[in-house]
């Protein structure tokens, strides 16, 4: 079994993801990452290093999508539809709607770019989702006749699953990103106690024990809310999907209890669709949502109404969510330009932002931006970062492991030095091995496969006839031979295999010399020694033949004299294969010499 | 390097060796190589250096850390080989006595750092940089780095193991093209040290019992033979040849998936191109002894090559068609048919066995079938395909795969097996099929192809993706069924084949799987456009249920389902109500019926996808002339321009655009104005036809939309919209006139347009184009605007447009700025992703 991750970078990368996962003889890819703060080749995982011979196709097995973030499915389209992969991909049903949203999204606001190209189209997104095979949770799917996967619930954003993967009794468990705290929208992961050989799971907060998500929420309630109460206008630059649902239903949830009246709105029409999703995945919330559901709707958002460009000029508060969220282009910056010079005002920034967007300036405390290079835009309203992301820390990565039970912890998508203290953490704890390779590392784990084998009726009947009555409770030690034909194992008596494969039998004997003092004719000798067994071996047939040699069942003694020493005489024991039980105690008997009394 | 650049580097370097500063964004410090890259690309002065003290200050003081962070540390090492990489900074950092603390014995070479992938990493692509020139490769054999280099090959990171090799090539390169004067001969004293030293290496590597060993050099050199075509090279592979033989012949050496690759390289290099030779036979042993799986890629690589001898040549093919050939035999009654092939290269038992074991027998189809298929997209193949053959043996691995031929000889009933309902096969087994439609000459075989395509089409068990290469390669079948159907027999085939596929499209149409729905309707599409003016096809078509189906998946829940109904109803339409001599009559397809349709859709539908479908279909009838007279397109315009002028998709506002301009080079070659602006038109004739024409695109709302473009907050809108008012400008302005557009006084009838050049003049900042119309400007006014195209300088505006095309602020200076930002919040951001 071995993993290794092919994002380029030869360190440990936070960020995306991109595992091959070997197994049993099966290779699997485990997401498809993007970076989105590059916009050349290095934005991709480097492909060509799954494979240097034959097809990608050929190569993997399938493809497994954890998640529909772009650092996880944001090189598919790339993958499937670019460099020419045509095999199964695999994500959870709610991933499969929602991840071409995004994966739009971003076409959309990276193809604005002038001189853009190496980048996937429209058409390819489609094509792209046209090949991908929806799960459920729990749902044991067969990819070919030895590989399954299996979804189970992580919670990290809608539709986020960990993957069992499983050929024979060897298997993988992938989390993706997950979260072990219930939130506002989402449930906490879960996992059989399914011990697989190795569970990769993601380490991003490894070190954090981290403030309750809670009170995040709280904190950004507080600010939205004063800004709004002094008459100032509240900017949230989101994606589509994702933060921004999740952040509808706290405002909403908010506007309610305290009765407010300043307008929210969302400015993108994707989020008709969005929307839409989180309404037909319900199941895939949490319990509250679903209980509630009942008698409204948590996504059928009153107070949140579509936005108009002209609302941006309107007098009095609002709070309004535009795409895209690093503030690079489109209807967020417009707003964020109208705005930016009153101080009254506020942007929240809800996630990453990458070098040389106006997001991430203002993120590092700029305040003077240059806006292609003639004016210059002063900002005076506030700046706020908040994050919301849901991974699980320390904590709930132990936790994980507990459930999980593995036999081996690889960790991914974390800082090198945050891992080796959790490696630790975990090594004593659980006394499993744990290993985080950098980026291009392979680690390759031992496994002990166990294989199934057909075993022949004959063979049984005859097995359990002369040993102690079968316990379905005791495991039973057979004999037989094992037939390697065609790919499956078969356990069959001797005979058989001898007859299948065309071949004759081989006599085995093997002989053995003992020694014995005696001075006497050798004739006497035999006698001496015929008697002897006879006394001993009373339930087995002894027979002394006229040629002098003594037969006990299939074993043959003869005696000769010693050419040297006429006193010693030497026995020659032979046995076949067959009665190599019988024989050796026989050699044994006779090394001890024979008894006086018989003298 | 600018003067606000150079203002910023100090501090922008001191704050990097600062070890007390969070760590930097990667692609911040990735994105500061590459700006130095491009610095000293085309300088090899040392300016940069002796200019920038703080360069070399940085490189000391992470030297002089107990403890830098590896990604700190593999950036300087990084940094010094890019300054090192011409000969005049290499001395300067020598005086300096750098590159030996960095590269050297002494330095993260073997330390505690080096443990770190990144710092090895770092280390690998700093040499890269610095070999560019004598004194760095003297200083690589003195200070022990090629050890360094050979032992990083076998690196447990990947990335920094074909680094390493990348380097190797790179270095043996440089050192035999600078140090060598005249050929090279085997005699190794010819060759200098450095070379010497890494041609010892393979030689040594190569001849080792240690598989590692022979992998890296097998790495090596294939890169090695597929980057440099230089004459040396050919000496340096009789050195090998041998050995490389020996690997062939030997099955004790796992080596040979390699070799296919290496084999190639050197096929490919010029150098090897005389025909004769042993290096050939070579080829020719390969292709006997790899397994069908490895020599597939040798196979295919070599019929792809211009020079290659035609025995090769076939010999290569026959490889590729072994499988196929085992398949025909299989499946045939005996003396049926002859297979494809006369001989075979290798032992067909091999190619039998491989089929008949479930395991390998869909991994060497489907390889063999992705190798057909490449050769059958080659323009030049320079050997003959028995096309009618290759035909039949895809039909019959079809007929395995959905189990409609179980055959009698006990090989093909395990094939047979193996095979049922496996899509990997399937798909490349039709993407083989489409491909070889292009071939000619399969005609006989056209009825039993149908048979299988319509039973795929047909079946419950077949998967969506496979469903969807179904359709493609019937589409295409289709295309050349029509080109065939001449005599009256074929005619009726045609006819019922025709039939039957519409039958089926019926039937998925309605599909629970929007997958299925959605590549019903793309084949629906492509069956149109190849077929339209097939009157038989047309017929068909008409009288089947499938454009009412079609019609009805305008409202599909699935908005990609949507868009792929609106392209194909707008298809439709060519031969339903837009086609000039209509089969149809009555009120069936009416055309205000669908065209509402698509208008509601561009206007209420709320997504993208659709929306985009219904203006690239408008574009298009507008295009083919399919929009009736003058008038009615007019108005057809002017309503699909105020719909998508607040679309909320830039895409859909683009595509306005389009319309736009397709719509006015139309009306100016209808009105009978050149659409050259520089043909030469009598100024009589021309004035009124202008006037004419204004008044055409203000009644059609044009102006207001092109002139509000400008400032949309999408860059391409604006681009575009600039480039239709530069195209439309040209018509109504001699060519001289066009460099300085005339100055607007603020009298009051010019008012209007003054506030719209001034606003335009800042460009696409102004941002606050006002939604109501403007200050008094009448977009609908003729005369207005014809002042308005004088006077707004819009080369001017385009330039402006085309140099900020991009919000993701890339000059250097802003990077070394928001590094500079970066360190200095305390406050580290956690990490988070979308």
């Amino acid at each position: 079994l071995s993993a290794f991750s092919l994002c380029p970078g030869a360190g440990q990368d936070v960020g995306r993801s991109c595992i091959l996962v070997s197994i049993a003889g099966k290779n699997v890819m485990l997401d498809c990452g993007m970076h989105m703060g590059y916009n050349d080749d290095r934005r991709f995982p480097d492909f060509s290093y799954i494979t240097q011979n034959g097809r990608l196709t050929d190569f993997l097995d399938c493809v497994i999508i954890s998640h529909f973030h772009l650092d996880h499915c944001g090189a598919l389209p790339y993958f499937s539809e670019m460099v020419g992969y045509d095999g199964p991909i695999y994500m959870t049903h709610p991933t499969k709607a929602i991840c071409p949203i995004l994966l739009e999204d971003y076409r959309k606001i990276t193809v604005d770019k002038k001189g853009e190209t190496n980048f996937f189209t429209s058409q390819m997104i489609k094509d792209c989702m046209k090949k991908v095979v929806a799960v459920h949770l729990h749902q044991t799917v067969q990819v070919d006749e030895e590989l399954e996967i299996k979804a189970y619930y992580a919670g990290h954003v809608l539709g986020a699953a960990m993957f069992q993967i499983k050929v024979g009794c060897e298997s993988v468990v992938y989390t993706g990103d997950y979260n072990m705290t219930p939130d506002r929208h989402l449930g906490a992961a879960w996992v059989d106690k399914c011990r697989p050989d190795l569970l990769i799971t993601e380490s991003t907060y490894a070190t954090t024990i981290r403030d309750s998500k809670r009170c995040r929420e709280r904190d950004f309630l507080k600010k939205v809310h004063e800004t709004v109460e002094r008459g100032g206008k509240v900017l949230i630059p989101v994606f589509a999907l994702g933060r921004a649902q999740e952040l509808c239903i706290l405002l909403e949830t908010f506007w309610e209890r305290m009765n407010l009246k300043a307008p929210i709105y969302f400015s993108t029409g994707l989020t008709e669709k969005a929307n839409h999703y989180y309404k037909l995945f319900i199941t895939w919330t949490n319990q509250k949502i679903r209980k509630t559901f009942v008698q409204r709707n948590m996504f059928e958002f009153k107070h949140i109404k579509a936005f108009d460009r002209a609302f941006a000029d309107n007098p009095g508060p609002m709070v309004v969510f535009a795409t895209p969220g690093m503030l690079h282009a489109g209807q967020s910056l417009q707003i964020f330009r109208k705005w930016a010079g009153n101080e009254k005002n506020m942007v929240i920034m809800p996630g990453y932002c990458v070098q040389g967007t106006v997001g991430h300036k203002i993120l590092s405390g700029q305040r003077k931006l240059e806006m292609e290079g003639r004016q210059i835009l002063e900002v005076k309203m506030q700046v706020e970062y908040m994050s919301f992301s849901a991974h699980a820390d320390a904590k709930g990565i132990m936790q994980l492991i507990r459930q999980a039970e593995p036999r081996n912890v690889l960790l991914v998508h974390g800082e090198a030095k945050k891992m080796e203290f959790l490696k630790q953490k975990i090594e004593q704890e659980f006394h499993v091995s744990c290993y985080m390779p950098a980026n291009g590392e392979t680690t390759t784990i031992l496994t002990n496969p166990c294989i199934p084998v057909d075993i022949s009726l004959g063979l049984l009947k005859r097995e359990t006839a002369i040993g102690p009555v079968p316990d379905a409770k005791k495991p039973k030690l057979m004999h037989g031979t094992l037939l390697m034909k065609d790919n499956s194992f078969r356990l069959v008596c001797p005979e058989q295999a001898l007859k299948e494969l065309g071949l004759a039998e081989h006599q085995l004997r093997f002989t053995c010399r003992v020694h014995i003092q005696d001075p006497r004719k050798e004739h006497e000798t035999v006698l001496r020694v015929y008697n002897h067994l006879k006394g001993v071996l009373k339930d087995y047939s002894v027979q002394h033949l006229p040629d002098g040699s003594i037969t006990v069942e299939s074993i043959l003694i003869q005696a000769t004299a010693h050419s040297e020493d006429q006193g010693t005489k030497v026995l020659l024991v032979s046995w076949t294969y067959q009665d190599e039980e019988l024989g050796s105690y026989l050699t044994s008997l006779l090394k001890k010499g024979l008894p006086q009394s018989t003298a | 390097m600018t003067r606000e650049c150079a203002a910023l580097l100090p501090g922008v370097c001191a704050a990097l060796a600062d070890p007390r500063q969070p760590g930097l964004d990667d692609t911040c410090l990735e994105k500061l190589l590459d700006w130095f890259r491009s610095l000293t690309w085309f300088d090899p002065t040392v300016e940069l250096v002796q200019d920038n003290p703080c360069l070399t200050e940085l490189i000391t003081s992470v030297l002089a850390l107990p403890e830098p962070s590896p990604s700190i540390l593999s950036f300087t090492l990084q940094l010094a080989g890019i300054l090192a990489s011409s000969e005049n900074r290499f001395q300067h950092l020598q005086q300096e006595k750098l590159l030996g603390r960095l590269f050297g014995r002494a330095g993260p070479v073997g330390g505690a750092l080096w443990e770190d992938p990144s710092v090895r990493s770092g280390w690998v692509k700093g040499v890269h940089s610095m070999v560019h020139h004598l004194p760095a490769l003297h200083f690589l054999c003195s200070a022990g780095v090629m050890d360094v280099i050979f032992t990083l090959q076998g690196d447990p990171s990947l990335f920094v193991a074909s680094a390493a090799s990348q380097l190797l090539v790179h270095v043996l390169t440089f050192s035999v093209e600078s140090e060598t004067s005249k050929p090279l001969s085997t005699k190794d004293c010819d060759w200098p040290a450095c070379a010497q030293m890494i041609l010892k290496h393979i030689e040594e590597s190569l001849q080792s019992s240690c598989a590692s060993h022979i992998e890296h050099s097998l790495k090596l050199l294939t890169s090695l033979f597929g980057s440099c075509y230089a004459a040396w090279t050919e000496v340096l592979w009789l050195n090998i040849a041998k050995q490389i033989e020996s690997f062939l012949m030997e099955e004790t050496v796992q080596a040979q998936h390699m070799l296919a690759n290496l084999l190639l390289n050197v096929a490919r290099s010029p150098v090897f191109s005389d025909t004769e030779g042993s290096f050939w036979a070579l080829v020719t042993s390969a292709l006997e002894h790899l397994t069908p799986v490895q020599a597939g890629p040798l196979a295919v690589g070599l019929l792809r090559l211009c020079k290659c001898p035609q025995d090769v040549r076939i010999q290569a093919l026959t490889v590729l068609l072994q499988p196929m050939d085992c398949i025909l035999r299989a499946a045939s009654q005996p003396l049926e048919y002859a297979g494809l092939l006369d001989e075979s290269v290798t032992d067909p038992v091999t190619v039998e066995s491989l089929l008949s074991s479930k395991t390998s027998c869909a991994g060497l189809l489907c390889q063999t079938l992705a190798h057909l298929e490449k050769l059958l997209s080659l323009k030049h193949l320079r050997v003959d395909l028995p096309c009618v053959s290759l035909l039949r043996s895809l039909i019959t691995i079809l007929q395995f795969c959905n189990g409609f031929l179980t055959p009698t000889s006990p090989l093909g009933s395990t094939i047979s097996r193996n095979l049922i309902n496996c899509f990997r096969v399937q798909k490349s087994a039709l993407d083989v099929l489409a491909a070889l439609s292009e071939k000619k000459g399969c005609d006989t075989l056209i009825r039993s192809l149908f048979d299988v395509l319509l039973a795929y089409l047909e079946s419950p068990n077949t998967s969506p993706t496979v469903l969807k290469k179904a359709f493609q390669a019937t589409s295409k079948w289709l295309a050349c069924l029509q080109e065939l159907s001449c005599s009256n027999s074929q005619c009726q085939q045609t006819e019922k084949i025709l039939e039957d596929v519409f039958l089926v499209l019926q039937k998925r149409l309605c599909s629970p799987c929007w997958e299925v729905r959605d590549s019903s309707l793309e084949f629906l599409t492509a069956m149109i456009k190849c077929l339209r003016d097939q009157d038989g096809f047309r017929q068909s078509l008409l009288s089947s249920e499938v454009p009412r189906l079609a019609e009805n998946l305008l409202e599909d829940p699935e908005s990609y389902v949507r868009a792929s109904a609106v392209t194909a109803v707008g298809h439709l339409a060519f031969i339903t109500y837009l086609a000039a001599e209509s089969p149809v009559a009555g009120n069936q397809y009416n055309k205000e019926n669908t065209v509402a349709k698509l208008q509601e859709i561009l206007s209420t539908d709320s997504e993208g996808f659709p929306r985009r479908a219904v203006i690239s279909i408008f574009t298009k009838w507008l295009r083919e002339g399919c929009t009736g007279q003058l008038e009615d397109t007019e108005q057809f315009v002017s309503r699909v321009i105020q719909t998508v002028e607040h679309d909320l998709d830039w895409e859909v506002r683009l595509g306005g655009l389009e319309l736009v301009e397709v719509f006015c080079s139309k009306t100016i070659c209808q009105l009978g104005l050149s659409e050259c602006p520089y043909a030469p038109e009598s100024s009589a004739v021309t004035s009124s036809t202008q006037q004419n024409l204004l008044q055409v695109f203000c009644r059609a709302k044009l102006f207001g939309f092109l002139f509000q473009s400008l400032c949309d907050c999408d860059k391409p809108v604006g681009q575009r919209a600039c480039d239709v008012l530069i195209g439309l400008r040209g018509n109504f302005y001699p060519i001289s006139t066009l460099e300085n557009p005339q100055e607007i006084e603020d009298s009051p009838a010019g008012c209007g347009i003054a506030w719209l050049q001034r606003t335009l003049r800042q460009g696409s900042l102004a941002q606050n184009f006002p939604t109501d119309g403007g200050n008094g400007v009448d977009f609908q006014d003729p005369e207005s605007m014809m002042v308005a195209l004088g006077a707004i300088d819009l080369l001017e505006l385009h330039d402006e447009l085309n140099k900020s095309s991009d919000h993701v602020e890339e000059s250097p200076q802003s990077l070394l700025q928001d590094i500079l930002a970066t360190v200095g919040t305390i406050e580290e951001n956690e990490v988070d992703c979308y």
